[in-house]
């Protein structure tokens, strides 16, 4: 396997490199490693979607329309998971909506991650009227269920690809301050900290150079979890029409365009689903695996 | 005991208050003026405007229309619909029952997969059952539900015709006025022979796909809670007196393994109600979330706002009655901050 050979060849004849240990610890979990792969395969997909699907997700084939997939009675050859029902290439649909789903996905993450990092580091370091605001505002914001906030949100602004991805990262940004408050709490009362302080360290490179490294462990697990969530979410406001709009071949939407040929052509509407699916389960499984290998405190079983 | 419940109430009290806020404010910024919602696209005389707009209390400041808007809150007043002209409250608690029995159906059957598939997995740990039971609860864990029901519809009720497609019961050939909005209940209540199977046949479908995520939670948590417990003093204090594995399982081990699963339960309903968003869509079930999505459709922002207050304040209140009464199961907590 491509990657464990480059993980494995980590360069340095001392000690084991913490990424050494963290890969052998990591490969325990067998499931872990073929979620890692799967995801893996999705990523690749993403990025090299112009090389690889066979059309435009966008291009209507109108002599051939809704094609049942290759394997089934009147298939075709050149349309391998068959067509939509504007004559769509399924395959190439599904393709593109990968980059989509983990555009959402990773620009979810990484913006609620960049937030949440600096809210959670204020609220412990200031405490006070300052931890105050920002911990009851976070409370207010999980009081009300994901996709119904999320739903205000879109109502609000309207809805597109743009939209969604702020909805959702409003959504899902008190968890990671919530987390790195947490833990930031849990640091500063360690002597490292009080001797930082002592040698003079200034309040931002406290913060960000001595506390936030030892508190990245379930930050990184929780990055994990919140990027498949936040695909679920999105595909959920798609499927509802409050997501990306037609004719963007985002997974949830294609879904709702599919609603009507369940009982004629249910290919449309399986494989969309399908996908969501593989790609949600397989980071679900890899973030399992990350937690056990990062943070053994944490290991549930 | 008093002191712990003041202090929660008193922690609660700003979320509702900046809950008011940000729907208030939300509903402000949302594009189109309401009284244009109201007289259409043609556009009316300036007086009749100017009357409207008064009638609305949208000639007044802000600050004021706030404070009018907590003050209609507080007397149980959710606003108006824009299209059906009915009171927020009436619509809301009109279809309420239906999420109800949905939700209630969809957890009851989380829990009495969950928890002995939970138990089991746990003690017979790392053999295959184990790893089915981990392996279906990932994935149900990372279920597009709303994928996962129009599947369930393709299969169970287009190719095998087990169950019917949408509604709570089958509107031809039963009609009755309702009198608890239970749907169960008022079929046995009708008296018409056969209702009642055919508002269980309409719940099957919908209440499996809304309980999948809250099963897979409930199954995760009850092994992993369990494992935990197994490996305590008590426990093999139980054993060594030499009781059947049933009785320590059963009732030294899951008692206190029971403590945290009792928690994750109920903070399941705002999974319950976002998920009831989506199913209620799928299966045009008539509950609270469809109306919700519907009310998007219509543009009927007073009912948005109204619905979102309501759903949100609901879900405040159970999570704070599931803390009360954790804190009555679990003294540790109580007395612990």
């Amino acid at each position: 396997m491509a990657v464990e050979a480059a993980a494995g060849n980590v360069p340095g004849t001392g000690p084991p490199s913490s990424l050494t240990v963290f890969w052998a610890a990591f490969r325990e979990n067998r499931g872990a490693v073929v979620g890692l792969t799967i995801f893996c395969v999705v990523v690749l997909l993403a990025i090299i979607a112009d090389l690889v699907a066979p059309y435009s997700p966008y291009v209507q084939f109108r002599e051939a329309v809704k094609l049942p997939p290759v394997w089934a009675a009147g298939g075709q050859a050149n349309f391998p998971l068959g067509t939509d029902a504007l004559g769509r290439d399924m395959l190439s649909r599904l393709i593109y909506g990968a980059r989509i789903s983990l555009f959402i996905g990773s620009s979810v993450m990484l913006v609620s991650l960049a937030i949440g990092i600096q809210l959670g580091l204020a609220a412990a370091f200031a405490k006070g009227w300052i931890d105050t605001a920002i911990m009851r505002t976070m409370d207010l914001i999980i009081a009300v269920p994901s996709l119904v906030l999320a739903i205000l949100i879109v109502a609000v602004l309207g809805p597109s690809l743009a939209n969604t991805i702020i909805a959702v990262t409003i959504v899902y940004l008190p968890r990671y301050v919530r987390l790195t408050r947490a833990s930031a709490l849990g640091e500063l009362g360690k002597e490292y900290v009080t001797a930082a302080q002592v040698a003079g360290v200034g309040p931002l490179r406290l913060m960000f150079r001595t506390v936030l490294p030892n508190c990245l462990a379930p930050l990184i697990v929780q990055s994990a979890l919140g990027v498949s969530e936040a695909i679920l979410e999105a595909a959920a406001l798609g499927f509802l029409g409050l997501g990306a709009q037609p004719p963007i071949p985002e997974w949830g939407s294609m879904l709702a365009d599919a609603r009507e040929f369940i009982r004629s052509n249910p290919w449309i509407v399986s494989l969309p689903g399908l996908a969501i699916l593989v790609t949600v389960v397989s980071i679900n499984v890899m973030g399992d695996g990350l937690r056990d290998a990062l943070d053994p405190k944490l290991r549930r079983s | 005991m008093l002191k712990y419940l003041a202090r929660r109430l008193a922690l609660t009290l700003p979320t509702f208050f900046a809950l008011m806020f940000v729907t208030f404010i939300a509903i402000r910024l949302v594009p189109g003026d309401p009284v244009e919602v109201r007289t259409g696209e043609r556009g009316i005389e300036p007086e009749r405007l100017a009357q409207f707009r008064h009638e609305l209390g949208l000639d007044q400041p802000v600050w004021k229309q706030f404070l009018d808007y907590v003050g209609h809150l507080m007397t149980g007043d959710f606003g108006t619909s824009v299209v059906t002209n009915e009171k927020v409250l009436k619509e809301f608690f009109a279809l309420f029952p239906a999420t109800i029995e949905l939700s209630m159906a969809a957890m009851l059957l989380a829990v009495s997969i969950g928890i002995p598939a939970g138990v089991l997995a746990a003690v017979k740990r790392g053999s295959s059952f184990d790893h089915v039971v981990m392996g279906a609860s990932v994935t149900g864990f990372s279920m597009p539900i709303f994928w996962w029901g129009l599947l369930l519809i393709m299969l169970v009720s287009e190719r095998w015709g087990l169950t019917p497609v949408s509604g709570r019961i089958d509107l031809i050939k039963y009609y009755f006025e309702p009198v608890t909005g239970f749907m169960l209940i008022d079929s046995v209540l009708s008296g018409q022979s056969g209702a009642f199977t055919s508002a269980l046949h309409h719940l099957v479908l919908p209440s499996i796909v809304l309980g999948t995520i809250p099963l897979a939670i409930i199954a995760r948590m009850t092994r992993s809670s369990m494992l935990e417990v197994l490996n305590e003093d008590y426990v093999r204090t139980a054993r060594a007196k030499g009781l059947s594995p049933f009785r320590v399982i059963g009732l030294h081990a899951l008692r206190n393994a029971m403590i945290p699963v009792v928690t994750i339960i109920g903070l399941q309903i705002g999974t319950l109600m976002a998920g009831a968003v989506l199913t209620e869509t799928i299966f045009s079930w008539p509950g609270v979330g469809k109306w919700l999505i519907e009310a998007i459709g219509r543009r009927d922002y007073p009912a948005l706002q109204g619905g979102i207050m309501l759903i949100s304040s609901i879900v405040i209140l159970v999570n704070l009655g599931v803390d009360l009464l954790y804190g009555t199961i679990n003294p540790r907590i109580r007395h612990g901050r």
